[in-house]
């Protein structure tokens, strides 16, 4: 196929350069400089989707991010594909490969279409609540045809090859878009010497400019967008970014920016480049130049394809040299858009008609066009178009002065495309996500910024100041505040730009073109083209009592495609103003909220994903345990070992094993995961009786004691052991997952309860490599290498620590234990943590050293009946419910945290949920952890449920299975029965008991 | 449990905790990133790139907390590394010692790491009253990170503002890092160096890789 709508010269694409690309499966070409849009156009694309909700064909309507037709599902291969890609933006590179989201089985012919046919008239606002939602069982059935039908796009099923990432910024002046106001608010900022960042979501910089007629000091232009270019890239301190859209403008200036790197190149980006990156930018002061929207007028099938905007006809024929059509009608309610006429005249094809809504034009540009002889309708408008996948006539009526109502005799012209201009909107979208609420200019005939309470400057058409002189004089002093206002230097002056002023006459507030017949009666005219939201919807919605814009937003769908209503919310606000007899700032506008366009999940994530998504931490030993077969448990951010399987083994053989073999000769396990909080200062014991349950006044040095934490509620949250090192040192512990907030809350409660207290805080947790061996041979394996401690029963005991060295290494070493085995904990400096292991593990063969996870700790913490604070309890559990009471003073002389919390009227009463040992009648009957316990199987549901299982294990050294669980009142129920009912209709019968199933005189750990 | 110098040193438990035996017997030493084993990435790693990474290993990292108005605290540091304790967001060299504040009574020391207990001691010898040292040497890394590219990793990483006019040659700040927390210090107009945790170390490495890729990466050892 040719580019037969492709003019020989002019434009910015390069002709030398042709790339080849697919579209619904077939082959085109374009040119470099393309978008995707205008070499559809260039070729003569006219339909590029189906609608929504009736099917109609559709076609490119804008040259821009307002785009609601021509949103793409681009991809060459099933990794690489992208929704929601507007062809108007993407830019053309040799092998892209795209095809419509709307429109299944494709765009020429469509099932739904027919659908629609037969259906069309009932598919009204509010439809699918209406229709749809009953029965609502029957909903996951439409919700998949609807979704199908709608086409919305879809995300990749592979895995998604290329790299996205964040990065931050911070800049004195963020300008945001780089048309004329925007440039020169960034040269202004620049040469003050502030740190700049000027963003645009065009591929290059000078926004209108680039496909603007206009000299600046008697130069095309482009020109002075190259200088300014180039006069930016000077400065240091100034970052240019183009192909980067800024979607987000949120609290305290920060803004997000999605940059696509290399879109643009090719299918997927080239080898060691990112795809996309999203800044993260601080910004001391925002200049909005993002300039205005053209809107359309709103009129009968104004969808059919060959109707665009004004605007973007120009940009095609100015920017990319592609005419798209041969004869056009112009409908234009303001005198900018005949300029459109005027590039099309000059493009050598035919203006068919000016059709001017007002009755007396008059303006240098409307002069022009009547000076080379153009044909100008007055006072008329374009009422409805013609044709099916391409406007063939259009019908054009003289209006009345308001334009409400048509007058005069319906005319026909032949054409093939129809451009319309009903104004400009000003894209306040960025000012509005800040909660700024933008303010009508009756004037302008748009909303433009509102006030805001952010460090925000705007210049330019966001202004509704179109002229070129204003744009470039807003955006210098724009720029020249933001960096005054930053603490820089504006005084030295550039000099004026020179623009010759066009005289305009005022435009025509007129949003929706009459009909010959009423609004509900006549052919649909669209507002909201992504969502099929006609005018008659609009005024059906106000007529069944939905007032509020953002109820009318929500009835009828305005708004809520991936174009958010750009093009069509001001046009639908004004008809339903217009319907409600409101002014348009009575009605008002819904919310705009970020993002501006849509950004892909890959810019989103960044670089944390898989392997980075979270950061897993290691022990200096890891690599032996996983060298040693070890499964990894996440605890927190931790991988400890989970269990050891030997080949062949199941993991309950695993358990079965490393559970016997510490019992009955020596096992080790890597505890250095546990948090280590090194405390020195004079008022260190004092500090730990008021955050500890127990007594720590009278710990001797040298000595360990275990505590409970409480919150102010009286619940546990943590506990650990804590070593005496000496008069004023301590070293506590936590359990593993606590670590980080128990020194947290030493630190608050330090810095803002009792700072008068003489105490530091410290981690120590990555500097001591920790491993605890137990077991009855585990004195004999430290004798090994260790010859400088006494390991004497009577002389190094129970709850004793002592300084010494193992295989050669400086250790301390704490007797105390988890198993309620012999038990000693070597504690090394890290660097030299997986030497001793390794030097344990030589000696350690003959008393056959086994290595155990987490698992197999549980198992033997829970035969001792001892808790793990985050399983066992859940912060509803006071000591005493723990059956702790043992580790709670009354009698310290200060207070301690939690001592009222647990004194509560609800915390005393009986009948509480309390902590026990739970027998199950089958010994070999394991009951799941969670069960619910009750006293009577057989009541019907819902039964009394007095607690659950929180801890449940097969304990191999007992030959039965243990459980830990809670049940109300029962410290007080020992003996008695209780049923753990489960979901496959079964009963678990366990006896309440002691949970301390294993040595209970303690002699084990004293041998 | 240990030697008595002064008053102080008596209430505090100090512990020599590296290894003395030499040669062959003596205790092989693991720096946190030494299973990533830079050696051997370094021999094939590129000559020239955006960035260079090396990992400055088993230094004697020494915490001290106390505050800047006690000026005993001030002056037993000064008598014994002779420098003074760096003001907010500062650093301080002298000779093999760099001190970095890192929170209003809390400064990081480094040292050669066959220094640490010695210097621990002298100090606690040096002054009295409320402070604390804790050797912290096997707990974290330093990480130095130059080249042209290296201010753009560290955008990547950390939300802090990195640019000269924020962040000096000499700055120094305990900021997020990635997903971490790393004490990013800057050396010189091109070369930095971070402070990480020892457990975390992995991920940083991982993630500093990463984001190296398209500067291309030079591995030191």
């Amino acid at each position: 196929m040719t580019q037969k709508n492709r003019i020989q010269s002019g434009g910015r694409v390069d002709r030398a350069r042709a790339l080849s690309f697919k579209f619904n499966g077939k082959s085109y070409q374009g040119l470099q400089g393309d978008t995707v849009a205008s070499a559809l156009l260039a070729n003569g694309v006219n339909v590029v989707a189906r609608s929504f909700k009736y099917s109609r064909p559709r076609g490119i309507i804008s040259a821009g991010a307002e785009e609601p037709n021509a949103v793409l599902q681009m991809g060459a291969t099933e990794a690489t594909q992208v929704p929601n890609v507007r062809a108007t933006q993407q830019e053309l590179f040799d092998g892209l490969v795209c095809n419509s989201t709307n429109g299944w089985p494709n765009v020429d012919f469509d099932v739904m279409g027919i659908a629609a046919k037969v259906g069309g008239s009932m598919l009204t606002p509010g439809f699918y609540y209406k229709t749809f939602m009953y029965p609502q069982s029957m909903w996951s059935t439409y919700e998949k045809f609807i979704r199908k039908a709608a086409g919305l796009g879809r995300s990749p099923r592979e895995n998604d090859p290329d790299s996205y990432d964040h990065i931050h910024q911070h800049a004195d002046v963020v300008v945001v878009g780089a048309g004329p106001a925007g440039l020169s608010a960034a040269l202004s900022a620049a040469r003050s010497g502030a740190r700049v960042i000027i963003a645009d979501e065009q591929s290059e910089f000078g926004g209108s400019l680039l496909h603007s007629r206009e000299n600046i000091n008697g130069e095309p232009a482009a020109d002075w967008v190259q200088k300014a270019i180039a006069e930016l890239a000077t400065f240091p301190d100034v970052m240019m970014l183009p192909r980067s859209t800024v979607n987000g403008y949120h609290d305290h200036n920060f803004l997000t920016i999605h940059q696509r790197c290399a879109d643009h190149l090719s299918d997927k980006a080239p080898q060691g480049q990112i795809r996309q990156r999203l800044h993260r930018v601080r910004a001391k002061w925002v200049v909005l130049a993002t300039g205005a929207h053209e809107r359309p007028l709103v009129f009968a099938n104004n969808d059919v394809p060959g109707c665009m905007l004004a605007s973007a006809v120009s940009t095609y024929i100015n920017r990319y040299g592609v005419v798209p059509g041969k004869n056009l009608v112009l409908m234009t309610t303001n005198d900018h858009a005949y300029q459109t006429a005027l590039d099309w005249a000059d493009a050598g094809r035919k203006v068919v008609a000016i059709v001017d809504t007002r009755p007396n034009p008059e303006g240098d540009l409307v002069e022009d066009a009547k000076r080379r002889g153009l044909h100008i309708i007055t006072g008329s408008a374009v009422i409805e178009a013609h044709g099916g996948k391409r406007v063939n006539a259009v019908s054009v009526a003289s209006i009345n002065e308001n334009g409400e109502s048509v007058t005069g005799k319906i005319s026909r012209l032949q054409c093939d495309t129809l451009a319309s201009s009903g104004g400009w909107s000003p894209v306040v979208h960025l000012s509005c996500h800040t909660a700024s609420r933008p303010a009508w200019n009756d004037e302008a005939v748009g909303f433009v910024p509102g006030a805001t309470i952010q460090n925000q400057l705007t210049a330019g058409g966001i202004n509704a100041s179109y002229g070129l002189g204003d744009c470039l004089k807003e955006g210098t002093a724009a720029g020249n505040e933001a960096a005054m206002n930053a603490g820089y230097d504006v005084s030295a002056t550039a000099p004026e730009l020179k623009v010759e002023a066009i005289s305009e006459g005022a435009p025509m507030a007129l949003f929706h073109v009459p009909h010959s017949r009423p609004t509900s009666r006549a052919p649909k005219q669209f507002v909201d083209f992504q969502n099929d939201v006609t005018a008659a919807g609009i005024e059906l919605a106000t007529r069944e009592g939905f007032e509020s814009i953002e109820h009318v937003k929500r009835y009828t769908a305005m708004g809520f495609g991936t174009d958010q209503g750009k093009l069509g919310n001001i046009n639908g606000m004004a008809i339903a103003a217009k319907s409600m007899n409101k002014t348009i700032p009575e009605t008002g506008t819904t919310v705009y909220r970020p993002n501006y366009t849509p950004v892909s999940f890959g810019a989103i994530a960044g670089r944390h994903c898989k392997e980075l998504f979270d950061p897993k931490r290691f022990s200096a030993m890891h690599k032996w345990h996983s060298e040693n077969g070890a499964l990894f448990e996440d605890v927190g951010q931790w991988k400890r070992p989970w269990y050891y399987p030997k080949p062949g083994e199941s993991m309950q053989d695993t358990l079965d094993r490393e559970c016997k073999s510490t019992r009955e000769s020596v096992g080790i396990l890597d505890a250095s995961t546990l948090g280590k909080i090194d405390i020195q200062g004079k008022d260190a014991r004092e500090f730990l009786g008021r955050v500890y349950t127990n007594p720590w006044a009278k710990l001797a040095v040298g000595k360990c004691r275990y505590g409970l934490m409480c919150g102010e509620d009286g619940m546990v949250f943590d506990d650990g052991v804590t070593s005496c090192l000496a008069e004023n040192h301590f070293l506590m512990t936590t359990t593993t997952g606590g670590a980080a907030h128990v020194l947290e809350w030493l630190e608050i409660y330090h810095q803002t309860e009792w700072p008068e207290l003489e105490v530091f805080f410290n981690t120590v947790t990555d500097h001591w490599s920790t491993m605890t061996i137990s077991g009855p041979n585990s004195r004999k394996l430290l004798s090994e290498i260790c010859d400088d401690i006494d390991l004497d029963k009577d002389t190094f005991r129970f709850m004793d620590l002592r300084e010494g060295t193992v295989a050669d290494v400086p250790a301390r070493v704490y007797r105390i234990s988890f198993t309620g085995e012999l038990s000693y904990e070597i504690n090394v400096q890290a660097n030299y943590g997986l030497y001793v292991w390794e030097k344990l593990f030589e000696h350690g063969a003959k008393y056959n050293l086994t290595p155990y996870g987490t698992e197999t700790m549980h198992v033997l913490r829970a035969e001792k009946g001892f808790i793990i604070a985050g399983q066992d309890t859940d912060g509803s559990l006071h000591p005493y419910d723990l059956g702790m009471g043992w580790c709670v003073s009354v009698k310290k002389p200060f207070s301690f945290i939690g001592k009222r919390g647990m004194a509560r009227e609800d915390c005393v009463k009986p009948n509480r949920k309390q902590l026990v040992g739970l027998k199950t009648k089958d010994p070999l009957t394991v009951i799941p952890e969670g069960s619910q316990a009750v006293l009577d199987p057989t009541q019907p549901i819902p039964m009394t449920m007095l607690g659950h299982v929180t801890s449940s294990y097969y304990s191999a050294n007992l030959g039965h299975s243990i459980a830990m669980g809670l049940v109300r009142g029962g410290l007080d129920r020992m003996g008695e029965a209780v049923f753990y009912p489960q979901p496959d209709g079964s009963v678990i019968e366990a006896e309440i008991c002691s949970p301390v199933f294993l040595d209970p005189e303690g002699e084990r750990q004293n041998v | 449990m240990s030697d008595s110098t002064a008053s102080n040193v008596e209430s505090i438990a100090q512990m020599d905790q590296l290894p003395h035996k030499t040669g062959s017997l003596q205790p092989r030493a693991e720096s946190p990133l030494y299973h990533a084993d830079l050696a051997t990435l370094s021999a094939h790693s590129a000559d020239a790139g955006g960035v260079e990474i090396k990992e400055v290993k088993l230094l004697g990292h020494l915490v001290l907390r106390g505050s800047i108005e006690d000026a005993e605290f001030l002056s037993g540091v000064k008598e014994v590394l002779g420098l003074d304790l760096p003001g907010p967001l500062q650093s301080s060299l002298q000779g093999e010692f760099i001190a970095y504040w890192v929170s209003p009574n809390e400064w990081l020391v480094l040292v050669p790491g066959q220094q640490a207990f010695q210097l621990e001691r002298d100090m606690r010898s040096a002054m009295s009253g409320n402070f604390a040292i804790v050797n912290v040497s096997g707990g974290q890394t330093v990480i130095c990170l130059s080249g042209a590219n290296a201010v753009d990793v560290l955008k990547k990483s950390t939300p802090y503002d990195v640019h000269n006019k924020n962040f000096p040659v000499g700055k120094v700040v305990t900021s997020v890092f990635a997903k971490t927390q790393a004490l990013i210090f800057r050396s010189g107009p091109e070369s930095w160096e971070l402070i990480v945790r020892r457990s975390f170390s992995d991920y940083v490495w991982l993630w500093l890789q990463d984001a190296c890729i398209e500067y291309g990466l030079v591995i030191k050892d």
